[in-house]
């Protein structure tokens, strides 16, 4: 279990995360949701490590690991523009933890994942001659191939649409179950986090909106930031369907009920 | 982040050293110098280098010639650069337009001098072509050609980079707006380019008002400031409080004109793309555009191809037979070759130490989480080198390391080729650093690199290209370099243009070219080497490709 207690981040004197405590169960998947500068980046690079919180605790397992070394916390992110390493291959990239931690995952593990993730085909291709889809299921192997304690994932579909976005979101789902892997998901798009994630925490100005699951957003939603913020974008793309398309039912299409 | 950065912050110590001991030191000793008599302080230097009868008029020629002949670089670099860009000119046309206009950069501009004197001296080869002498070589005509010539490669670079990145379609935009000829040409062509030609004037100012060899060869008795420099120092009653005020005085003028640069730069319009032209077929602008600029390239080249006749006939002007004798007497002079080899090795090293400092300070503000205070005085040792000419870092460096282990050693002339340069190749790779996945060192470490593997594995591989380019620039600039070097090689460090300037003063004008030459193919040699290198592994490397 991961638990962050009382976390509070300022940059040049601004602050961006207030006193924000929350837990987060083994197997979850998580979505951190909130408008652009609220602070979601912030928080899943305090989990990851790469900053340190001003003030409070980041406890996993019982273990406090506040002060632990990103690379030594045993957690791993999958960036937004992937991170991807265009000097190697696909089959390079995904293998290229093994260089330092050979044996983390079997060669039997490493094939059923690249199969899992539909890249068989492409482990000779160049990075540059992948779409963005498959670059996005290239940099989750290579996560996943070191076997982290907790994934995060910083905007995942954003650069990704329609279909491909469709297909990612099942193959993250997938992965995390199969593997029970706690995953932390950051995105500002309330569609993906209530369809992605166990529970969802809304940040609005560095502060917890809510903390719920999806059907308790929809349903009570715990303050005006949250109704008009996130509801009122999932409103307006229902009434743009309908207004185009009529005739659509809205769980069918969005699949969420409002 | 928990990362302590131990490596960078070595780098960073390295760095700080460096330019301490090699770049601050040695100037804030010049300006001391510049102050300090027997007596102490004094303001006696800057009196008496004022009150002398030659120093104002020396200081306004400078201004003069710098100025004429930077107006004239840059209107020459424009037609060139607007005829490759502006109009449906064969591709051949195009590539020999730019590589005219660039050729100048591989050659020592104590070369040009000497290329004028030949080309246009009583006994020139155009002179001979033309039945008289076109003008006077000695003193402002051959200063003002040579320092064209010098400055035309710098002007069209910046301008032809400019004009790659001008959205072509404002054009097409305009003329269907009905406006006529001139205004399209104003408000699509001219308008965007204004902070870049502004910026390659002063670029062009800078580099002719510290240049030495240009002066040193036909400057005659029209005396600029760097010959004035020159003599306080090296003249025959040398005066080193003297020659330290004029070096600061020296010094001004070239602080200014980069911070003006800098200030210009807020000015300049941002395309983020390389824009194609789609223009009209237009054969009266094409061939104007075409004549005019290879008229322009060609007269230049003529200047030049003195330097391969003169050392291939017997005596000229009076025995105009082919010979390669001067050519074996150069390469058959142990001595001669020995200098070769210094300038070589020199280039070498500078070029891979220089490399490798650029690298670690671009790290430094490009890819680490080091102090904004580290970055910002990386940037400013930038800022510095860039303004500080080679005349006056020589000089600063002869002051500071006379009489220590240092002096007359090639390590000296290789620390202050890699200060006085530092600024451009280390701008090249920050800004390359900079384009890089700002995520790959934390993925690196997520799958446990240790920062120098994530720097060897992966950084590195995809920065190949620039630290090839830097590598290029320090190599090819390192082959050229006079004014600095002038202050420190001595009789066992002789590099081939201080050579070409002793055996200026014995009329040696033969070895002068063929050492020129020498210059010239090295330094093409190791340009094609270096482009091809390039070009393989941005074809090997995606990533960079998309740099570029």
């Amino acid at each position: 279990m991961l638990e962050l207690k009382y976390i509070e981040k300022s940059f040049d004197g601004v602050q961006v995360l207030k006193n924000l405590s929350l837990q987060v169960d083994d197997g979850e998947i998580i979505s951190i949701l909130g408008p652009s500068g609220c602070g979601k980046t912030t928080l899943l690079n305090l989990i990851l490590g790469i900053l340190d919180a001003d003030e409070g605790q980041i406890i996993y397992n019982g273990n406090d690991i506040t002060d632990t070394p990103m690379e030594k916390r045993g957690f791993n992110i999958v960036f937004q523009d992937y991170a991807l390493f265009p000097n190697l291959n696909v089959q390079q990239n995904i293998l290229y933890g093994l260089r330092n931690r050979a044996g983390i995952s079997t060669e039997k593990e490493i094939a059923e994942l690249i199969k899992l993730l539909g890249l068989e085909e492409h482990l000779n291709k160049r990075i540059e001659q992948l779409s963005g889809g498959q670059k996005q299921r290239v940099a989750l192997a290579r996560t996943m191939v070191m076997k982290p304690h907790i994934l995060l994932l910083d905007e995942p579909l954003s650069a990704l649409d329609g279909v491909i976005k469709e297909s990612i979101k099942d193959r993250i789902k997938t992965i995390a179950r199969e593997f029970k892997l706690t995953t932390i998901i950051v995105t500002h798009d309330p569609e993906e986090a209530l369809t992605l994630s166990d529970r969802v925490l809304i940040i609005n100005n560095g502060e917890i909106s809510q903390y719920a699951r999806p059907n308790e957003i929809i349903n009570t939603p715990s303050n005006d930031f949250v109704r008009k913020f996130i509801l009122n974008q999932l409103e307006i793309k229902r009434n743009n369907i309908y207004a185009l398309f009529g005739g659509f039912s809205a769980p069918a299409v969005m699949g969420y009920t409002v | 982040m928990k990362h302590k950065n131990t490596e960078l912050k070595c780098i960073f110590v390295i760095i700080l050293l460096l330019f301490a001991s090699f770049l601050v030191i040695p100037t804030l000793n010049l300006l001391v110098k510049s102050f300090w008599g027997d007596n102490g302080f004094t303001g006696e230097f800057y009196t008496a280098v004022f009150a002398g009868k030659n120093f104002k008029s020396a200081l306004a020629n400078s201004f003069t010639v710098s100025a004429a002949a930077a107006v004239i670089a840059v209107c020459i670099a424009f037609v060139i650069a607007y005829a490759v860009h502006y109009t449906h000119l064969p591709g051949f046309l195009k590539s020999f337009l730019q590589s005219a206009a660039v050729l100048p950069m591989f050659l020592p501009t104590i070369t040009y001098g000497f290329a004028i004197i030949y080309s246009f001296g009583r006994q020139g080869v155009i002179t001979r072509l033309l039945g008289k002498q076109p003008f006077n070589i000695y003193g402002f005509g051959g200063l003002l050609t040579g320092y064209v010539i010098y400055t035309i490669p710098v002007a069209f670079l910046l301008i032809h980079n400019t004009m790659g990145y001008v959205d072509k379609k404002t054009i097409t935009v305009s003329k269907v707006m009905g406006d006529n000829n001139l205004r399209t040409f104003w408000i699509a062509v001219l308008r965007p380019l204004l902070g870049t030609l502004a910026g390659a004037f002063i670029q062009a100012f800078f580099l002719c008002f510290t240049d030495f060899g240009i002066p040193a060869s036909v400057g005659g008795k029209y005396d600029v400031i760097a010959v004035t420099l020159y003599n306080q120092m090296l003249g025959g009653i040398p005066d080193f409080n003297r020659g330290a005020v004029v070096a600061m005085i020296m010094l001004l003028p070239s602080v200014a004109s980069i911070m003006l640069l800098r200030y210009l730069e807020r000015y300049n319009i941002r395309y983020d793309r390389i824009s194609q032209a789609q223009l009209r077929p237009g054969r009266l602008r094409d061939t104007a555009w075409g004549l005019s600029g290879t008229a322009l390239s060609l007269l230049m080249l003529s200047i030049f191809a003195v330097i391969f006749i003169i050392p291939m006939v017997q005596n000229w002007p009076y025995q105009a037979s082919f010979t390669l004798q001067h050519f074996k007497d150069v390469f058959s002079d142990s001595e001669l070759r020995t200098i070769y080899l210094h300038s070589l090795s020199m280039a070498l090293l500078t070029a891979f130490f220089g490399t490798m400092i650029s690298y670690g300070a671009a790290l430094i503000t490009a890819r680490s989480s080091l102090h904004r205070r580290c970055k910002q005085i990386i940037d400013s040792i930038a800022l510095i080198t860039n303004t500080i000419p080679g005349m006056v870092l020589g000089l600063a460096f002869l002051f500071s390391f006379t009489g220590t282990s240092l002096q007359n050693t090639f390590l000296l002339m290789i620390l202050c080729n890699i200060v006085h340069y530092f600024s451009t190749p280390y701008l090249m790779m920050k800004n390359s650093l900079s384009k890089m996945n700002s995520g790959w060192e934390t993925t690196a470490m997520l799958m446990g690199d240790s920062w120098i593997k994530t720097i060897i594995r992966i950084i590195t591989p995809n920065a190949i290209g620039s630290l090839l380019e830097t590598f290029s620039y320090y190599f090819i600039n390192s082959m050229v370099t006079v004014s600095a070097l002038v202050f420190l090689a001595g009789a066992r460090t002789m590099v081939l243009t201080t050579e070409i300037k002793q055996l200026q003063y014995i009329n040696k004008y033969n070895e002068v070219f063929v050492l020129s030459l020498l210059i010239l193919f090295t330094n093409l040699v190791a340009k094609f080497l270096f482009s091809r290198l390039a070009e393989y592994t941005s074809k090997k490397y995606a990533y960079e490709r998309k740099r570029k």
